[in-house]
């Protein structure tokens, strides 16, 4: 018990503390979200996000104190378990939104390919970490850590989860980065990946390329597929410098801004109008924090392994991050990723949370004592 | 547990990645920037645009009063009946506006037993264009109706009654012509540029006398709500409002009672049968050119034009072969006729080749070239003087006498009267008139100016054409003396809380250039005309009041309805007490008898009124 209670003492503050913020102000900003006026009823979306973040908290506690040697000794174990339960949720999942993405039992539900991320993290570090630094500069470094994600991202795809899918192969990228494969074959993967993509193109739904696509021309379609994100730029930007106020955002309370994507992809967009500039800025400085502890973690790992979990998890925050905050400024396409911690969802929540306990794991675990 | 060895101390590819996420989160605060910073004044327009409305509140229109402060035109408040579309029951939301604004409709109209002259169209307008404001079904319902909604409002979600300001005039048709009338101003709602930025409620506008002519000053100034919407249109919220403001009071040199007496003495006009009572009549302040009466027959009721009354008898006015919508008393354009003897006579005198002792015999007509001009009198008026002759209205003295004048002599004269030219009345358009000259002849119609034209012009008959108030114009100045003063019809614009605004002061338009003698010939040349027993004017006189006056009787060709008939306009011009003459009045009826024994009684009437007497039947005079 004692020798628990010395690592949490080791943990890194600084970053759990820049995650409870961003808690609280997920908690607050979905309340503003759902909030529809002095006395009017709402959705209590912003109680349920706290108890996601009380089983948040327990899961994060657990995956920093147990030793990430013993978590990743299962490496593919985890990934077997991950491509489970996303052949499962394909045979008996829920469809919400046009994708059969839910596992739900009762009024409980969860979207595995959330999990699947960490269990993708896992299996790369277990698998790059293996690898000798002879065939490290191999090409096969390159193929087998994408092969490794193949399956995962083909069962993502089919539910059909773009965004989710999409998250894996930069966190592929930057595993595989550290991990020791030559530049040369990264970027002749990159190349060759681009060239094929007009053929995945053909196998995307109608509204997942307007999704794609709007972002060039938002004003071509301004009541379709464009609304949301002018909307949001509206709100972005009508916010100013130090925002409308809490609760007083009109472009989220009179659900310009519409009241399904409010809460969840488009969180930002409501902070950034009801904090304006201001807002914007304390949330990329959480993330920074988040994101810069992580490599630091990653930089002082006591070995590779450790390296490469950090660097998994700086990489899947970062991908979601500028994903998210760019579409809310039409900077990146309408992707449907959430915004690590506090966008409304619980198994992002927990996911997230999940993530951050390794890197803390890796962190405690930075000496041998 | 996996048994590993300590990695290095520092990993370039970490670092590196470090560059890369430094490098996107950069990307994404100068991004931000720009959309928050640089861009903000361009969404927060965006953002306004797109939810925000402004409601235009119209004003109410100002008061017109008498200039006693009888009020003259005003507003009454109108119950509307109307339904709020966005506050309709509906089942869900995609249930159709029409359909549950069909139910409530359909409701009200049975409780209420009165159709609904909605159509879906308009339902559907309404709802996707002003939504927040109401939509009115039934305006100005009776006391009944009203109490039948009250009683079952409450059952009735989305009904409600309204109450909006309606012109109305307190006196009815009493003078309709000067006052006007207001309609819906429909060119501004048509806009649609308007209507894009603003729920659109029209304001009335003016449309025909001190309506049209101040119609700036009696409006106000509309005032404006600004609300906040939803996506869907839906009013959730006021964000700002700016009262409307009361129009102006306009107060008039009208005199009710004056006006009324002058309208029933027109009324009262001896008309044969199948002579149509057309004609104006107009009373002047004799030192002021205030005007206390401006009537015009037939006439209108201005309440009919209100937005919810009904259209056809509007129509009806319009379509009027009487065109009880044409203000005669500055509208039309008639002859003279002998009114215009006092004119011929001052400039016969002032030319100094006539005196007012020339005696000329009248033998029924006068040859002129190889024409016969007759006298209106066909036996003749045997031997006649200057003054006999205008008592009279002598014919063959005026034709020999404006001969001798000259036409550019009488010519100069009409014109120093005010006469071919605007008299600067304040409101409306009225008519120049037309004074001819033998230049003008040559010019319109390629003729030269015979003599004959000039007997003509000297009895007010050739192409002379003027107005009645031009006429009254004329009589003020004959009874002042020679002060040509510009007639006016509004005292006072004071703004809704009582400040002085505009204040008119008389103007003087000219004065007549003639001597103090010739000016006191003609003017007792005119008492006698009113006064003597053989005057033409007689059926002018009071016992008691001292009436100086003229009458005309101007034949002309009337087409009407495809048939040519030739009718006499009849006028009559005078001032009252010839001692000190307090007022003018100029009657003209455009079909009658004649001046002597048609427009004199008129203004009898109108004299009687005026000094608080009884008109008399008064047997002698008549004729011209």
């Amino acid at each position: 018990m004692k020798r628990y209670l010395q690592m949490v003492g080791r943990m890194d503050w600084v970053m759990f503390a820049a995650m409870v913020l961003l808690a609280v102000g997920s908690v607050l900003f979905i309340y503003s979200a759902s909030y529809r006026g002095p006395g009017q009823e709402m959705p209590d979306l912003y109680r349920q996000q706290m108890v996601w973040f009380g089983i948040g908290l327990g899961l994060y506690v657990v995956t920093a104190l147990v030793d990430y040697r013993v978590i990743c000794q299962w490496g593919m174990m985890w990934l077997i378990a991950g491509i489970g339960s996303l052949v499962l949720v394909l045979a008996v999942g829920t469809t919400v939104n046009g994708a059969r993405s839910w596992l739900g039992w009762g009024g409980f539900g969860i979207q595995p390919a959330e999990f699947v991320k960490l269990c993708v993290i896992v299996a790369l570090a277990y698998y790059l970490f293996h690898r000798s630094p002879e065939t490290r500069r191999q090409w096969s470094t390159v193929i087998g850590s994408l092969a490794l994600v193949g399956a995962p991202v083909v069962l993502i795809l089919a539910q059909p989860d773009l965004g989710s899918a999409m998250v894996l192969v930069p966190i592929c990228y930057g595993m595989a980065f550290v991990g020791g494969a030559r530049v040369k074959h990264l970027v002749l993967v990159a190349v060759a990946g681009v060239l094929l993509s007009p053929l995945a193109w053909t196998q995307l739904k109608d509204y997942q390329k307007a999704r794609l696509t709007v972002f060039l021309h938002p004003e071509k379609d301004p009541v379709g597929s464009a609304w949301n994100l002018n909307q949001s730029l509206i709100a972005v930007g009508s916010g100013g410098l130090t925002g409308k106020g809490y609760l007083q955002g009109t472009q989220n309370l009179l659900g310009y801004l519409p009241r399904t994507v409010a809460p969840n992809d488009f969180l930002f967009s409501v902070i950034a109008e009801e904090q304006g500039f201001v807002g914007s800025v304390a949330v990329i400085g959480l993330y920074a924090v988040i994101l810069f502890s992580g490599l630091r973690i990653a930089m002082q790992a006591r070995d590779r392994l450790g390296t490469l979990l950090a660097t998994g998890v700086v990489a899947m925050f970062f991908f979601h991050v500028f994903i998210n905050i760019g579409m809310t400024i039409g900077l990146m396409p309408i992707t449907g990723l959430p915004l690590p911690l506090l966008s409304y969802g619980g198994s992002f929540v927990l996911a997230s949370m999940t993530a951050l306990g390794l890197l803390q794991n890796v962190w405690i675990h930075r000496r041998i004592y | 547990m996996i048994i590993s060895s300590p990695a290095t101390q520092f990993n370039p590819r970490v670092f590196a990645l470090g560059l890369i996420v430094a490098g996107g989160l950069v990307i994404l605060l100068l991004a931000l920037a720009r959309v928050q910073l640089f861009h903000a004044a361009h969404f927060d327009q965006r953002e306004e645009a797109q939810s925000l409305r402004r409601i235009r509140v119209p004003s109410t229109r100002g008061e017109i009063r008498d200039r006693h402060g009888r009020v003259l035109a005003d507003n009454r408040p109108s119950y509307d009946i109307v339904i709020y579309l966005e506050q309709l029951p509906r089942e869900s939301k995609k249930f159709d506006v029409v359909r549950a604004a069909g139910q409530t409709l359909g409701t009200l109209s049975r409780a209420l037993n009165r159709p609904v002259t909605l159509s879906d169209r308009d339902v559907r307008i309404h709802y996707a264009r002003r939504r927040p404001i109401p939509l009115p079904v039934w305006q100005d319902v009776p006391v009944g109706t009203m109490a039948a909604f009250v009683e079952r409002a409450s059952t009735l979600p989305g009904a409600d009654l309204i109450v909006t300001p309606v012109r109305q005039y307190p006196f009815g048709s009493l003078a309709a012509h000067a006052l006007g009338y207001v309609n819906r101003d429909r060119a501004a709602s048509d806009d649609e540029a308007l209507e894009q930025y603003y729920y659109y409620q029209p304001d009335t506008v003016g449309k025909q006398g001190v309506e049209r002519s101040l119609d700036e000053w009696l409006r106000g100034s509309p005032g404006g709500r600004t609300i906040r919407v939803s996506p869907g249109g839906t009013m959730v919220g006021e964000v700002a409002e700016k009262p409307a403001e009361r129009g102006h009071t306009v107060t008039l040199t009208l005199d009710v009672r004056v006006q009324q007496l002058t309208e029933a003495a027109l009324a009262a006009a001896p008309l044969r049968p199948g002579q149509p009572l057309r004609g104006a009549a107009v009373v002047l302040e004799v030192e002021t050119g205030e005007v206390l009466a401006l009537a015009s027959v037939p006439g209108f009721d201005p309440n009919l034009f209100h937005p919810g009354g009904a259209a056809e008898p509007v129509r009806a006015l319009f379509a009027d072969l009487n065109r009880p919508m044409l203000n005669r008393a500055y509208g039309g354009l008639y002859a003279p006729g002998s009114t215009f003897k006092p004119i011929t006579l001052l400039a016969a005198l002032e030319s100094g080749r006539s005196h007012v002792e020339d005696t000329v015999t009248c033998g029924g007509s006068l040859p002129i070239g190889n024409r016969s001009f007759g006298c209106w009198k066909r036996e003749g008026h045997g031997t006649v003087n200057g003054m006999e002759a205008m008592r009279r209205s002598c014919d063959v003295w005026y034709y020999q006498k404006g001969m001798a004048t000259g036409v550019e002599a009488i010519e100069r004269m009409a014109r120093q009267f005010g006469l071919g030219q605007p008299t600067g009345f304040d409101i409306g358009t009225e008519y120049a008139g037309l004074v001819p000259s033998a230049a003008w002849k040559r010019r319109e119609r390629g003729e030269r100016w015979w003599d004959g034209d000039t007997a003509q012009l000297a009895i007010g008959q050739s192409f002379l054409l003027v107005t009645p108030v031009q006429m009254a114009v004329v009589a003020a100045a004959l009874a002042n003396g020679g002060t040509v003063l510009r007639p006016f019809l509004v005292k006072r614009i004071e703004t809704a809380a009582g400040a002085l605004v505009r204040e008119t002061k008389p103007e003087v338009r000219g004065r007549v250039n003639v001597s103090a003698r010739n000016m006191e010939l003609v003017r007792q040349s005119l008492l006698g005309a009113v006064g003597e027993a053989d005057g033409t004017a007689h059926r002018a006189h009071l016992p008691g009041l001292r009436v100086a006056g003229k009458t005309g009787t101007a034949e002309f060709d009337l087409s009407e309805g495809g048939q040519r008939r030739r009718i006499n306009r009849a006028w009559f011009i005078g001032f009252a007490p010839y001692e000190k003459p307090r007022y003018a009045v100029a009657v003209m009826l455009e079909e009658a008898d004649g001046g002597g024994y048609t427009a004199a009684p008129v203004a009898q009437r109108i004299f009687a009124g005026l000094f608080g007497r009884e008109p008399v039947e008064v047997a002698g005079g008549g004729g011209d």
